[in-house]
């Protein structure tokens, strides 16, 4: 089997996704076996002259969003040279929480004057508005997550780089995958284009919190209440998004006692994680008075940046529509 | 006037480069971050209580930094055991970033990746067999599974919130965290070995690190203990102190048009620009000012290593490459004695692990902590719902930037001086800086 080969990327965003890849269970080495990595900046120091006179890329793993006009420019290149381009993470896939920034945009770039003397080098120009790599090109895959876990790590490199030949430890992940993409990664044939490495469902159906079909009268915030460690979060009052986000993590964060925030973005089902958290939360309310319902939705806060968590730049169907914010 | 880029820099948790200006016989270097952090526009207007969660994103730290600045917010006080919790994940955090830099280290002259590398073992031309860096990546995994256990997850750690911790630890995971903690230590004995071996006594290529070096500049580090921020002047003495909220008052970060990473420094003492040692305003942050600050290592076997530093380099404070990559070995070591003797079963259990928190206490609030890669602080300016109006975050990457710009100043000078290639001069720049 010829190696393939291989590059790994981040845009915006932090290291993380990155040495989420060198850690996949400190096998990382054995992948030589498979994978020739031919641009890798971070780790090999590669620079973009060595990706010009490279091969072409059978796949590449590109992570961050897209801030700066070089992040763009990084995404239309190694679209360009590679077979197979995948969004790893959730700010590739989504923006991510960079994305948070379209809620004030101008923030930083006011700081950042051109420079004053002549000399000095410039900086990338920054975009008004930070985008999730499918806005800037096709990405063919989707990793989800921040950082994607380290079965789905597994799971993608198996199925695209190793094509079923490594030491497969990816039981679990297979079993939440959807069967396509499950069967795929088995046989050693590419998924479908465009598969999400991630479950189908909403959170909640593998969180290992019990709903009771209770109904909050308050709402909560994280500091003000110690959870039951047993029942749903947000039939506590707390803020949960697991119900709107994809499921794969196995409910880590509720797991951990604190609500979802929704880094695989939406669920299969849900066409904007936004609305579907408010039909949800208003669904739960104690009370079919108007007045007092006014009551309880005054107590909640910033929604946008709650709901929106991972996702704005990619899944606010609100900023979508609006083209004068593209 | 010719202009050279160098990069992107290896292992650089920011996107860099280094920009060159030659002109006759000067040259300067600009070390550039080229992409925002942005944070402040990530945190402003969310739920204060988010932002430990928020603030990861700049290392996994900054999320317990965050939750002690919300403990003083809101003015609650973390039980024993939540404080015992914190204080293994930051030893955890400690044991996986100090390995991932001595393993960059040991694999800096080959490709890291398999055949290619093995071929170079083989034919004497790299210093570290392949199976070597296995095992130091054996040792980061059970390091990663005890942050996972204590944080909830890794790397973006998720359990520490206002008061305390999400969740007490459970039995099966505290009997977990017990069997890592027993065998950290062999693997940080091991990695002090690896690299008395292979760095300090080979003779190899990397022994140029040992001349890797700056002019002596200040420290700062934070003592919980003390619950002071201590400021250690460049010749390791002369320390003054001063608390949290007094933080703004003391440094201040500079902003340069060229790069996106500012530069904190002294305030009101000199700044001559990020090239120049002559600014009494410099400072550094990190395990090499941890160790300036010539106190006891806080164990017994990361005190024995810590005296064998001092025997072969000399007493502190130091400058150089090797004392900052020796100091990682030294506070690796000291991590795993401490994880060691904090799970204990009386330590880590018990089902108070948080003090509920209502209303926050004031409108204002700081929190800082000495966190593996160096000093951080936090603060927080929020509404009377507790909404965050503004931030500030001073992290240990724009600390030491000025020391950065300085090294790779040097290294371009030296490299301009003798003649040396760049893609030389890359890999001794990316070597010096990542230490600190
Ligand atoms: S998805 Fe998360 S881990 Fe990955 S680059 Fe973005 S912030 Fe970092
Ligand atoms: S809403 Fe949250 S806590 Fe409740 S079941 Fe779903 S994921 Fe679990
Ligand atoms: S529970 Fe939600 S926020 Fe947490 S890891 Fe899973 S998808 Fe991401």
């Amino acid at each position: 089997m010829t190696r393939k080969n291989v590059a790994v990327f981040t845009a915006t965003g932090c290291k993380a996704c990155e040495n989420a890849i060198l850690d996949i269970h400190y096998q990382v080495s054995s992948l030589a076996r498979w994978a020739h990595f031919t641009f890798w900046p971070y780790v090999l120091g590669s620079s973009w002259e060595d990706l010009e006179k490279s091969d072409e890329l059978d796949v590449c793993f590109f992570a961050g969003a897209i801030r700066t006009a070089s992040d763009e420019e990084a995404a239309l290149k190694l679209r360009q040279k590679s077979k197979i381009l995948v969004a790893f993470g959730a700010c590739a896939a989504f923006g991510g929480m960079p994305g948070l920034s379209n809620l004030h945009p101008g923030g930083e770039s006011a700081l950042c004057k051109s420079p004053s003397d002549d000399d000095c080098p410039e900086l990338p120009p920054l975009r008004s508005r930070v985008a999730a790599l499918q806005q800037i090109v096709q990405a063919d895959y989707i990793l989800p997550g921040c950082s994607p876990p380290q079965n789905y790590i597994w799971a993608i490199l198996q199925s695209l780089v190793c094509q079923s030949e490594s030491a497969a430890r990816i039981s679990f992940a297979a079993s939440r995958l959807p069967q396509p993409i499950a069967q795929a990664v088995m046989a050693g044939v590419l998924p479908p284009g465009g598969s999400i490495f991630a479950g189908e469902k909403a959170v909640c159906a593998s969180c290992a919190r019990i709903k009771e079909e209770k109904r909050f009268e308050s709402f909560k915030r994280i500091h003000q209440i110690d959870p039951d460690p047993g029942r749903c979060l947000l039939e506590q009052g707390l803020l949960c998004q697991g119900i709107a986000t994809r499921e794969g993590c196995g409910g880590l964060c509720t797991g951990a006692g604190v609500p979802c925030r929704g880094c695989f973005g939406k669920a299969g089902a849900v066409f904007d994680p936004g609305a579907k958290m408010v039909s949800a939360v208003s669904s739960t309310f104690d009370t079919t008075d108007g007045e007092e319902m006014k009551k309880i939705a005054e107590e909640f806060v910033d929604l946008a940046g709650t709901f929106y968590r991972y996702t704005m730049p990619a899944q606010c169907a609100l900023l979508q529509n609006r083209k004068e914010l593209k | 006037m010719a202009n050279i880029s160098i990069g992107p820099l290896r292992w650089q948790a920011e996107p860099s480069r280094v920009e060159i200006r030659q002109s006759g016989e000067s040259v300067r270097s600009y070390y550039q971050v080229t992409a925002p952090r942005d944070v402040s526009s990530m945190c402003k207007g969310r739920p204060v209580e988010e932002l430990p969660r928020i603030l990861s994103i700049l290392s996994a730290s900054h999320h317990l930094a965050s939750a002690v600045t919300l403990d003083n917010l809101f003015g609650v006080t973390p039980p024993p055991t939540a404080k015992n919790i914190r204080d293994a994940l930051v030893q955890s955090l400690t044991f996986i970033h100090h390995a991932r830099k001595l393993l960059f280290l040991l694999s800096s002259s080959q490709n890291p990746f398999g055949l290619r590398a093995e071929l170079a073992v083989r034919a004497g031309t790299s210093p570290v067999a392949h199976h070597v860096l296995d095992e130091i990546g054996h040792a980061m995994a059970l390091a990663q599974e005890a942050a996972s256990i204590l944080g909830g997850r890794h790397p973006h750690p998720l359990t520490a919130v206002a008061g305390g911790v999400s969740r007490p630890v459970k039995e099966i995971h505290y009997r977990r965290l017990a069997e890592i903690a027993e065998s950290s230590l062999p693997y940080a004995l091991r990695l002090r070995d690896i690299f008395r071996e292979k760095i300090i006594g080979s003779g190899n290529g990397l022994y140029e690190l040992m001349d890797l070096t700056v002019s002596p500049i200040a420290s700062i580090t934070f003592s919980g203990v003390e619950d002071a921020i201590v400021l250690t002047g460049a010749d390791g003495s002369g320390s003054t102190t001063f608390t949290a909220n007094k933080t703004t008052d003391t440094l201040e970060a500079l902003r340069e048009p060229w790069t996106h990473l500012p530069f904190v420094h002294v305030k009101g003492k000199t700044w001559q620009g990020p090239i120049s040692d002559q600014s009494e305003g410099l400072f550094f942050v990190g395990p090499l000012a941890r160790l300036n600050r010539c106190k006891p290592a806080r164990t017994p076997q990361a005190e024995e290593e810590r005296l064998h530093l001092v025997n072969s380099l000399g007493p502190a404070p130091h400058f150089s490459a090797i004392a900052a990559y020796w100091s990682l070995v030294v506070e690796i070591i000291q991590a795993s004695e401490i994880m060691k003797d904090l799970c204990t079963e009386e330590k880590l259990t018990g089902l108070e692990v948080r003090t509920i928190a209502s209303n926050p206490g004031g409108q204002h609030a700081h929190g800082a902590l000495e966190a593996p890669e160096g000093f951080i602080y936090h603060h927080y300016q929020v509404d009377e719902r507790g909404i965050v109006d503004d931030v500030t975050v001073l992290d240990a990457a724009s600390e030491n930037n000025a020391l950065r710009c300085l090294l790779t100043q040097k290294m371009v000078e030296d490299a301009f001086e003798h003649g040396k290639p760049w893609d030389r001069a890359k890999k001794t720049i990316e070597l010096s800086l990542l230490p600190f």
